[in-house]
């Protein structure tokens, strides 16, 4: 050993003949071991090999077992009763159908025009909406009989009625009732907006909505900022087309004392725009949302 | 505050039942909370109304208060006047109707003063866009009667009127007009329908009463009716007659209806006709003349006893179409003419 480390100071060459047996040694033993290492690689493999088909031939066993078991079991249980079970399974879709077919005509309300028959006719349900809310359903009950009557119905009395089965109800029975879906649809979302008004935006009015029986008229004072005491505007919306929820006629007037800046001219004709073109509750909101931002004036 | 309408105030509120006079006096919203706190609701009521005078003297009411309480007052006790019905109606084409509620107010009025100098006139809105109206008359050289008001309840934009039937008749065309013109229609008419009970009348001839309708969503199932029997009755005991007692319940309840029925004290019929009889001669048969009688129904629920007339066995069913169609037509005053 001595030896050998005096002589690694030299660099291999020099290392002498031992150090090079004892390399060769090592290299022999390494390459032997590499030999050997596929060898029992492959060993390993086999047995593997033999297990999986071992448990493969095992497995395949107990599924025919499995099988054989069950078809015995369906053979006695069809010798016993085939038919009650049949008939359970027959009773049980039948009523789930039926089920089903109930939801569906409960569920047709949603289409905004319904109907059930009765004993002497059929009952029509209105359900009327505005922007995805579903609001107060309607019903009028028709007797089958020439001429067509209405037996009893539910629609208010400010609602054209008489006028429009006069025109309709005899001839065109679909005109009839689309024409009282307009109607009905209109008034209440017309309704739905008032609502909306007086209960929400109750800060941003001077005093009570004043309104009527259509909600074809309503008329207002009001601010367009959440703060302040002073309440500038005076709206008055005229809804002459009964069929429409947004007003045919808008007036806003300013009604300070001092004289109209232009700035407050730009926002008085600015909200006559509004009303005109969008939902009453709707502009209020905007009014809302404008007092939240800081410089809403260099954004419009 | 004037002698009078100091007066005016303390008949009212004397009128007012003590189980009642906080809740009208909050309703009224004139004495404010602290104002009635300071006074005794437990004395006597002579005193109790002479505070409360007081107190609307310290507040200087007016005769416009005054009547609004007077409102307030009738509101709570509708069934203590009896009610007409007036229908109007517009002309053919007109446009669609703008009522504005403050337009009517102040048309309405203006028209009552122009023809009469001495008469108040106050309103009330209600619910469902309605208002009652108070109005007091006097004559061209004397001050209104306070104590014998008119009301009138209007719903916007419809064509019906309600009013409690004045004592003085000669100023019911005043009124008239000025329903008419004030709510932009062209005609009035009375109808021939009279009850207490406002309510009723207002859903007669809205047509409100009959408000059960078949729907898919409904979770009740069309009811067997029973016969009023017990399930725990004897069973030796049989019903001879069942069908026909079928029969009459299933003929009342299609003339009826499962609903609760408006609410009328009477109808009444004036009858002119022919005597009629099933046998010949008679000293009646022979008369040329028709015979004139007046019938009249009474009752403290006058739709309900009828429609329990054939299920008690006491009238034959169906019923006389002269008794159904009370609601149906809207009226209990008929005068039956012969052909």
């Amino acid at each position: 050993m001595e030896l050998a480390n005096t002589l690694s100071q030299d660099g291999e060459s020099r290392g002498g003949v031992l150090a090079h047996l004892e390399r060769l040694e090592t290299q022999v033993s390494r390459s032997r071991k590499k030999m050997e290492e596929p060898q029992s690689a492959q060993a390993e493999e086999s047995a593997l090999g033999t297990r999986i088909h071992e448990l493969r031939r095992l497995r395949d066993k107990l599924r025919a077992e499995v099988k054989q078991h069950q078809a015995s079991v369906k053979a006695s249980t069809t010798n016993v009763e085939p038919d009650q079970t049949l008939e359970i399974t027959e009773q049980e879709s039948l009523k789930r159908k039926r089920e089903n077919v109930k939801a569906i005509l409960q569920a047709y309300r949603f289409t905004g025009i319904s109907g059930k028959l009765t004993s002497r006719g059929v009952c029509v349900c209105i359900s009327t909406a505005f922007e995805g809310n579903l609001l107060d359903s309607y019903f009028v009950d028709l007797v089958m009989r020439k001429p067509l009557q209405i037996h009893h119905h539910s629609i208010p009395v400010f609602i054209p009625l008489e006028e429009i089965s006069a025109k309709y109800l005899q001839t065109n029975i679909q005109h009839f009732l689309f024409t009282l879906c307009e109607y009905l649809n209109a008034y209440s979302g017309r309704k739905y907006q008032a609502d909306r008004l007086q209960s929400d935006f109750e800060a941003f009015l001077a005093g009570p909505l004043q309104r009527n029986s259509l909600c074809n008229l309503l008329s207002f004072t009001y601010k367009a900022e959440p703060e302040g005491q002073f309440f500038p505007f005076c709206a008055r919306l005229l809804y002459k087309d009964l069929t429409t929820t947004l007003p045919t006629d808008v007036t806003v007037t300013y009604q300070g004392t001092d004289a109209l800046s232009t700035t407050q001219e730009e926002q008085r004709a600015a909200h006559e725009d509004l009303f005109f073109t969008k939902p009453l509750h709707q502009v209020f909101t905007s009014f809302a949302r404008k007092g939240d931002k800081l410089d809403m004036s260099l954004v419009s | 505050m004037d002698e009078t309408v100091s007066e005016f105030f303390r008949r009212t509120i004397l009128k007012i039942p003590l189980t009642e006079m906080m809740t009208i006096l909050k309703t009224w919203n004139f004495l404010s909370e602290n104002q009635l706190q300071t006074v005794n609701f437990r004395q006597r009521k002579e005193s109790l109304v002479q505070d409360l005078v007081l107190l609307c003297e310290e507040n200087r009411a007016s005769l416009n208060d005054a009547a609004l309480l007077d409102i307030i007052y009738t509101q709570f006790h509708r069934h203590q006047k009896v009610w007409d019905v007036f229908q109007m109606s517009k002309g053919p084409g007109e446009d669609t109707d703008l009522f504005d509620m403050e337009q009517f107010k102040s048309s309405f009025k203006k028209i009552l003063k122009r023809a009469l100098k001495n008469v108040t006139v106050s309103f009330r809105d209600a619910e469902e866009n309605a208002v009652w109206i108070r109005i007091a008359w006097g004559t061209q050289y004397g001050k209104p009667n306070q104590y014998k008001p008119a009301y009138v309840v209007y719903y916007s934009q419809t064509p019906y009127a309600f009013t409690s039937s004045s004592q003085l008749k000669s100023n019911l065309p005043l009124l008239g007009q000025a329903l008419t013109i004030a709510s932009k229609h062209h005609q009035i008419v009375k109808m021939d329908l009279r009850s207490r009970y406002l309510d009723s009348l207002k859903a007669i001839v809205f047509k409100q009463y009959n408000q059960t309708f078949e729907t898919h969503n409904s979770t009740t199932p069309l009811q067997e009716r029973s016969l009023g029997l017990d399930i725990n009755m004897d069973s030796r005991i049989i019903h001879e007659n069942k069908t026909e007692k079928e029969r009459v319940q299933r003929v009342t309840q299609e003339i009826f209806g499962d609903y609760p029925q408006p609410r009328l004290e009477f109808a009444q019929y004036k009858l002119e006709t022919k005597f009629k009889s099933d046998l010949n001669g008679g000293i009646l048969a022979e008369r040329e003349e028709p015979l004139r009688c007046l019938v009249k129904f009474s009752s403290p629920h006058l739709l309900e006893a009828l429609k329990s007339l054939a299920p008690a066995g006491i009238a034959d069913a169906p019923l006389s179409p002269l008794l159904t169609c009370i609601p149906n037509k809207g009226m209990n005053y008929f005068k039956i003419r012969d052909k």
